[in-house]
């Protein structure tokens, strides 16, 4: 791999900001933030959003200017620092959207702009050469097409794109978003061995479990401060981290768990036949949480988009309080018709409509319940909307603001409040607290919680082993398409999950 | 910053002064169709007194009302992010059905009349099912179909003027009510009627869903397909409807009806803020594109331009008229 290596020895201070601060009129965004960063290191940084990560990193990127301190760069303070002479001194921000062009290989795409040419013309040898050598052991095939590529590849090729353009301080916000447990082990192994090699990188993420498994140090910000970090992260506990981000002890949500005997069976499904799920029979008790865990492409994800008509089914069906069973529904309109909701795990590209307002989104499963002769009744939308605002939670100046512009946690509140408000029987949520702070999460699980206690059936799909043990009743392991184990009361522990999962 | 992270939209708070002063700049730009119209009306009236008359007003109305229809026609395809070039061509080939109606099969005008509406309305839903059921891209297939239907009428009428229309049918283009002509009552009666569909009903509010996000509206328990069928289905209906409208009006169909519509009836919504990306505008917005480029042809007549330059001079001001609202966008939202 073609890395400039850097003169300097490792575990001096390459990056340094000193007092920074910015300011918006009269809104702070951060303020007195001093801190080092080693090179050949793996800095974490976290804190709640809005708590100022994005700011800092706009500032370190060259994005946004500061209003005041200064950042050091190898002990040299950057004056005027924009993002191309930032990236001209090694310092790269990659985003979560990873920026990449789906109908061109991934040799190109790692070139993009950069195309080694001369008088205009590109040298397609020395691209094919260059990018060879830099995909050599990343496992990625230089000839493949960007959109066959799976998620790890395109975070890997967006950081070896950095590092190419010759990035030696690189900046990764959320990089593990919508990975799964396998591809996140993979990318930190691809970080270890860049990091081997003497690159240095800042992490962001809302995970403590993440922070403490790759981070030589981290850094916490929390109402645009500083609240506090380590260089030692041997004596840093995921605890220790929620109550720096949260400037108190997390109230970490724990479900009183309930055990459902075999009478109450209410929720029957069965025989359910559809890509990548095959599983002859699944009870659902009302008021029970039950969460689904598995590998990807176990049937967990499969079986929830199933259910709720989002995937096709060659043959199932289910059966809600005892009546009749039927056919699993053909189209999500039916399926909330018949009181089956479901919120996917990816809110920007199927949960929300981005350009309309809070109470629209709230209400737009719900339009056909309320509404006459297809003519919506403004008066019941409003009281629901307002409703649910209430009940979830939501934290916005009006109804009327557009979801596009709430944080994360709020948008993900918008959502469940949507799905809640069809008022279901049976609501699955698929990755509930995905990408969301710490301090929202222990919220929407209160809320789920809350809402089995109503006699609504919950099925909560997730990796997270920590949160499924926590909420739910009854795991269902997934493998093949099929549930394979059944888990419940006290034998569902973080340890027995753990096994499972890399059995 | 905890209170901000709730919602970025605001901008910061500065002086009150410079407040008030950027929200004025933004109630312009937001209404710049608007102000503009009502600035080309000054102008052209200075330039010409005839301008102000009640006579101009209603041909004003009247021009308006055959562009107003498929200004509506291609917003509501466009407001489910796809877009329908064939509406003007659907104008012209389900008139001369109707007329045909008439005169061949010796229907009642009105019939013929409905036969004709019903023609558009089925090749608009005959466009939906194309886009959706085959996921054809709506940009090639309605151009497409804008060419067949262009060439159907042309072989119909045999490059010859249909002239042979019943009185009744052409009596809503000629009659007067007082002096004032009643055939604006249909566009006006078209906006109201389309305004509260897209905004009472649940169809309205799917159709804004749709553009806006069509997988999350898929998720959401919305039939998107069905949406996207009725938004083209009803914008062929208003075509039929405005075709009806314009032979009525000129008592004549021409070997070419309603190509020359094409431009202006696709920038008439977009420049009353329909976005071309979908989830988007509503109908005064329509109204006020029409408005404003009809108001551009018209007095650009009145005011004796040389013919040789109407249409550069018309074009440039639809050009300001779009770089505002771009500008708007860009420092609006």
């Amino acid at each position: 791999m073609s890395l400039q290596s850097s003169q300097s020895e490792k575990g001096d201070v390459v990056l340094r900001v000193e007092d920074l601060g910015r300011t918006y009129g009269a809104v702070i965004a951060l303020q007195n933030v001093t801190l080092d960063i080693q090179r050949g290191t793996i800095h974490g940084l976290l804190g709640e959003n809005g708590a100022g990560k994005s700011t800092l990193v706009g500032l370190i990127s060259g994005q946004r200017k500061p209003t005041s301190g200064t950042i050091y760069l190898n002990g040299k303070p950057i004056e005027h620092a924009d993002v191309k002479s930032m990236e001209h001194a090694g310092v790269f921000l990659v985003t979560q959207e990873p920026m990449i062009v789906d109908h061109l290989d991934a040799a190109e795409n790692l070139m993009l702009g950069i195309w080694p040419s001369s008088k205009g013309f590109v040298n397609w040898r020395t691209l094919r050469a260059d990018a060879a050598r830099m995909l050599e052991g990343t496992g990625i095939d230089p000839r493949m097409r960007a959109d066959k590529l799976d998620a790890v590849a395109r975070r890997k090729l967006n950081i070896l794109r950095a590092m190419f353009s010759g990035g030696n301080v690189i900046i990764l916000d959320e990089p593990t978003t919508s990975l799964d447990a396998d591809d996140r082990t993979e990318l930190f192994g691809f970080m270890r061995r860049l990091k081997a090699e003497g690159v240095t990188f800042i992490f962001i993420s809302h995970y403590n479990d993440e922070i403490l498994e790759i981070c030589d140090a981290v850094s916490v910000l929390r109402d645009s401060r500083l609240a506090g970090g380590t260089k030692d992260m041997s004596t840093m506990t995921s605890e220790a981290l929620s109550e720096l981000v949260l400037g108190r002890g997390l109230d970490l949500f724990q479900r009183k768990r309930q055990d459902f005997g075999v009478e109450s069976a209410r929720i029957e499904i069965r025989d359910v036949a559809a890509q990548g799920v095959r599983l002859e029979a699944l009870d659902l008790h009302p008021g029970e949480i039950v969460g689904f865990t598995g590998l990807p492409g176990s049937g967990a994800k499969e079986l929830a988009r199933a259910l709720f008509g989002l995937i096709p089914s060659s043959s199932g069906s289910i059966s809600l309080g005892g009546t009749q069973g039927t056919r699993l529904p053909g189209h999500p309109t039916e399926a909330f018709d018949r009181g089956i909701a479901f919120l996917s795990d990816d809110r920007r590209r199927d949960g929300l409509v981005g350009q309309m307002s809070i109470d629209q989104n709230l209400s737009l499963s719900s339009l056909s319940r309320l509404s006459k002769l297809n003519f919506i009744d403004f008066g019941e939308i409003r009281s629901i909307s307002a409703r649910y605002f209430e009940l979830m939670g939501i934290k916005a100046p009006g109804g009327d603001v557009q979801v596009d512009t709430l944080s994360g946690g709020n948008q993900q509140k918008v959502c469940l409040g949507r799905v809640m408000a069809t008022e279901p029987r049976l609501l699955i949520l698929d990755e509930p607290t995905r990408g969301i702070d710490v301090g929202v999460k222990q919220d929407v699980l209160r809320i789920i919680d809350d809402l089995a206690s109503r006699g609504v059936a919950v099925v909560i799909v997730s990796t997270d082993i920590d949160e499924i043990c926590r909420s739910v009743d009854r795991v269902c392991v997934f493998a093949g398409g099929d549930v394979v184990e059944e888990i419940t009361g006290a034998d569902i522990t973080n340890q027995r999950l753990r096994q499972r999962q890399t059995a | 910053m905890s209170n901000s992270s709730a919602t970025l939209s605001g901008s910061p708070p500065g002086s009150g002064k410079s407040t008030t002063g950027r929200n004025v700049l933004a109630w312009v730009l937001h209404n710049v169709v608007w102000i503009w119209l009502v600035a080309l009306v000054v102008l052209f009236g200075l330039f010409n007194q005839f301008f102000f008359t009640v006579f101009n007003l209603q041909n004003v109305m009247v021009q308006a009302t055959v562009l107003g229809m498929l200004g509506l026609a291609v917003a509501l395809p466009l407001m489910v992010a796809e877009i329908d070039l064939s509406i003007p061509a659907n104008l012209g080939f389900s008139s001369a059905i109707g007329a045909l109606a008439y005169s061949e099969l010796g229907l009642p005008w009105f019939l013929a009349m409905l036969v004709g509406v019903g023609v558009g309305t089925l090749i608009g839903f005959f466009n939906g099912l194309c886009i959706t059921k085959l996921r054809m891209v709506s940009l090639i297939q309605t151009l497409a179909m804008m060419i067949i239907l262009e060439g159907a009428l042309l072989a119909i009428t045999q490059g010859r003027t249909i002239t042979n229309l019943s009185d009744g049918y052409v009596w809503i283009g000629q009659a007067t009510v007082g002096g004032w002509p009643i055939m604006p009552v249909v566009f006006i009666a078209a906006i109201v009627v389309v305004g509260i569909m897209l905004r009472r009903t649940v169809l309205g509010r799917s159709i804004y869903a749709v553009g806006g996000n069509a997988t999350a509206a898929n998720s959401a328990g919305i039939r998107v397909d069905r949406v996207k069928i009725a938004a083209f289905t009803i914008a062929g209906c208003l075509a039929g409807l405005g075709g009806f409208l314009l032979a009525s009006w000129q008592m004549a169909i021409t070997s070419s009806q309603g190509s020359s519509y094409l431009l202006y009836a696709i920038a008439a919504p977009i420049i009353g803020g329909i976005s071309v990306f979908g989830g988007r505008g509503n109908v005064i917005g329509v109204l006020g594109g029409v408005l404003l480029l009809t108001v551009i042809q018209v007095g650009l007549a009145i005011v004796n331009v040389p013919s040789f330059y109407v249409g550069m001079i018309g074009g440039f001001m639809i050009f300001i008229a779009v770089a505002i609202d771009a500008i708007r966008v860009r420092y609006f939202g």
